[in-house]
């Protein structure tokens, strides 16, 4: 920058800077909401995770205690592994029939698309806490419509609660609530992806099989990692579906299954809050590690702009 | 009118493809041209069963999806007995479904009323969606469109509170309440549900893409206040985006289960989640089976008006959509 342009950009920005003081006023009353609402409970929670409260003696500093007993609790880090697992397998498959019908339904190479796609979304709109009643009921062990058709079929003795099975039953009740959301985001992002490239390649007899991995799926690639990022978020705090799963089978879902529910039953159950409060900053550490360390991976890669 | 006029000339002389040419090629490569709204499928020289095996597919994942919602509408008309004893999907005598739904009304067993319930949801998800909203709006405009001092690192302090979960989030407010005696306090459910960083983003976004700064600067030669500026010219140009943050904010209290069950502890507070939670847990593990009729069918009526929310408001969702995928 020269010395002239500087005076210039000084002169102008007098009026421009008085001006964008009273852009601040905008921002005002969602920061306070923030402030108060984010930033004081967190700093809270904090502060309350370095002391222990007991029956006898009240509550005293007890530094890093909280932290380290929960960095050794097997339970704890049981949850932490389970949810890991549980979203290297749904997230990969989710993904996989979200884009594939997404694809499907942009190419327009299946009928009635619009109807399918509205279809599709309807499960965003039920709340997970009734999503997980009603495949409750359809996995019911002793009434449940499936296992009546599982055993109808030769699958005696089907159980969806069984430790086997819980798993896998809890990554479809996941499925069924979130495809159509994912599969609405590529569909709008594979939307963007410019005709002629496609026109192009279809002069050319490119099968459709390779247009879509060749062409859709590089465009939609920053659409899918956000993606990944956000369910990655969303399934490591996995605690709706196996809370209300252990409603309808007492006993089927450890009170530890993940670390939310261990967080949720050491704060209400064991009224230990001091503890869960160490435990919800290690699990948000833990996750936003993990996010902002795949971001910064991915940054290294020039994958993210 | 949208075809081109002009005959084409012969192939060789225009077309940057090579030389021979079947009349039937260049007829397709014309009509493509044509096409504005989208490729149509017979172009991709697909074999014959490809369309009907894909719309099968999409079909089979639609069964799938409609399965539980067939179920609940199947079973909301049934009876405590037939919901256990008859095939899940389909009907049985009696008829139930009003005498169901009459149970709604009732506190039955003590454990709170269904259309409280309701009540206190409608409430909340309305308050705290058009809180959100509102102050999505202003501070995603101020972001959007004013660089005061320190606008950059709030706004990179508010994305960032996305990445921390729900869970590190919740369980300090309830903390936060008990130390300053806002358990139970409905307050304690709307004010937060008003903060959201997702709609801030959006609205930031959405700001950037639809409210030019030359008609903000023209304004303010006119002579308008600013908050004058942000009613009259901006906020109509952001409606969409408007709409769509109030749609995603709505749905989210809505759905919110985690913080109402640490906060409430009396159910004449519940909002619905946190009441058919409680529900499905005692009708199992108290043996008041006679709750299982009410969860289906209060399941059924908490998820109607989303779903017809989503329908009636479409356009927006879908818009809502595109700039979640613009933004990245």
């Amino acid at each position: 920058m020269t010395a002239v342009q500087r005076a210039a950009g000084r002169r102008r920005s007098t009026w421009i800077r008085r001006r964008d003081r009273r852009g601040i006023w905008f921002v005002v009353p969602f920061m306070v909401g923030f402030l108060l609402f984010m930033i004081v409970p967190l700093g809270y929670a904090i502060y309350t995770s370095l002391y222990t409260t007991k029956i006898i003696g009240g509550t005293t500093f007890s530094g890093a205690s909280n932290y380290s007993q929960t960095v050794q609790s097997g339970e704890f880090w049981s949850g932490v592994v389970r949810v890991i697992i549980f979203a290297c397998i749904q997230i990969p498959v989710m993904l996989a029939i979200a884009f594939f019908f997404a694809c499907v339904f942009d190419l327009g190479v299946a009928k009635f698309g619009r109807t399918f796609r509205t279809i599709f979304f309807i499960p965003f709109a039920v709340p997970a806490v009734v999503g997980a009643v009603m495949w409750s009921f359809l996995l019911e062990p002793q009434f449940g419509p499936i296992v009546h058709l599982a055993n109808a079929f030769g699958f005696s003795g089907t159980n969806f609660f069984s430790p086997s099975l819980l798993f896998s039953s809890i990554i479809v009740i996941v499925i069924w609530e979130w495809t159509g959301y994912n599969m609405t985001i590529l569909y709008t992002a594979l939307k963007s992806v410019p005709r002629d490239v496609v026109e192009a390649a279809i002069l050319d007899d490119t099968p459709l099989w390779r247009i879509i991995l060749r062409i859709k799926l590089p465009m939609v690639r920053s659409a899918i990692v956000m993606l990944v990022f956000l369910n990655t978020i969303g399934a490591l705090q996995l605690f709706t579906e196996p809370l209300i799963l252990s409603y309808f089978e007492t006993g089927s879902v450890s009170i530890n299954y993940t670390p939310t529910l261990y967080i949720f039953n050491t704060a209400i159950a064991g009224d230990q809050t001091n503890l869960a409060a160490a435990a919800a900053v290690i699990l948000g550490l833990v996750i936003v590690v993990i996010s902002v360390g795949s971001l910064l991976f991915r940054r290294r890669r020039g994958e993210l702009a | 009118m949208s075809a081109p006029p002009v005959q084409a000339p012969p192939a060789a002389a225009t077309a940057p493809v090579p030389a021979p040419q079947s009349r039937r090629e260049r007829r397709r490569q014309q009509r493509l041209a044509e096409r504005e709204d989208g490729i149509p499928a017979e172009f991709y020289g697909l074999r014959r069963g490809t369309v009907p095996l894909l719309t099968g597919l999409a079909f089979v994942f639609a069964i799938f999806t409609l399965v539980p919602i067939a179920w609940i509408v199947i079973n909301s008309t049934k009876t405590q007995a037939n919901i256990f004893e008859t095939f899940g999907f389909w009907f049985a005598r009696p008829f139930s479904f009003f005498h169901n739904f009459s149970l709604l009304f009732q506190n039955v067993d003590g454990y709170g009323t269904y259309i409280q319930w309701f009540g206190n949801t409608v409430l909340y998800a309305a308050l705290g969606g058009a809180g959100a909203t509102a102050l999505s709006a202003f501070a995603g405009y101020g972001f959007a469109r004013f660089s005061f001092r320190g606008s950059r690192v709030l706004f990179y302090f508010t994305i960032a509170a996305l990445l921390v979960p729900i869970t590190a989030l919740t369980l300090p407010l309830y903390l936060t309440y008990a130390k300053a005696h806002l358990i139970n306090s409905i307050w304690g459910m709307i004010l937060p549900s008003m903060i959201s960083p997702v709609g801030i983003y959006l609205m930031r976004v959405y700001v950037d893409l639809s409210v030019p700064r030359e008609l903000i600067d023209a304004a303010r030669l006119d002579g308008a206040g600013e908050a004058k500026i942000f009613f009259r010219v901006a906020l109509p140009l952001m409606v969409p985006g408007f709409m769509t943050v109030l749609l995603i904010s709505v749905v989210a209290v809505w759905n919110n289960y985690f913080l109402p069950l640490l906060i409430f502890n009396i159910n004449t507070r519940y909002p619905l989640t946190v009441g058919i939670g409680l529900w499905s847990e005692r009708a199992q593990n108290s043996g008041n089976a006679q709750l299982f009729p009410m969860v289906v069918i209060g399941g059924l009526v908490t998820i109607i008006p989303l779903i017809a929310l989503f329908l009636i408001l479409q356009r927006y969702w879908r818009s809502g959509m595109l700039l979640g995928s613009i933004a990245n």
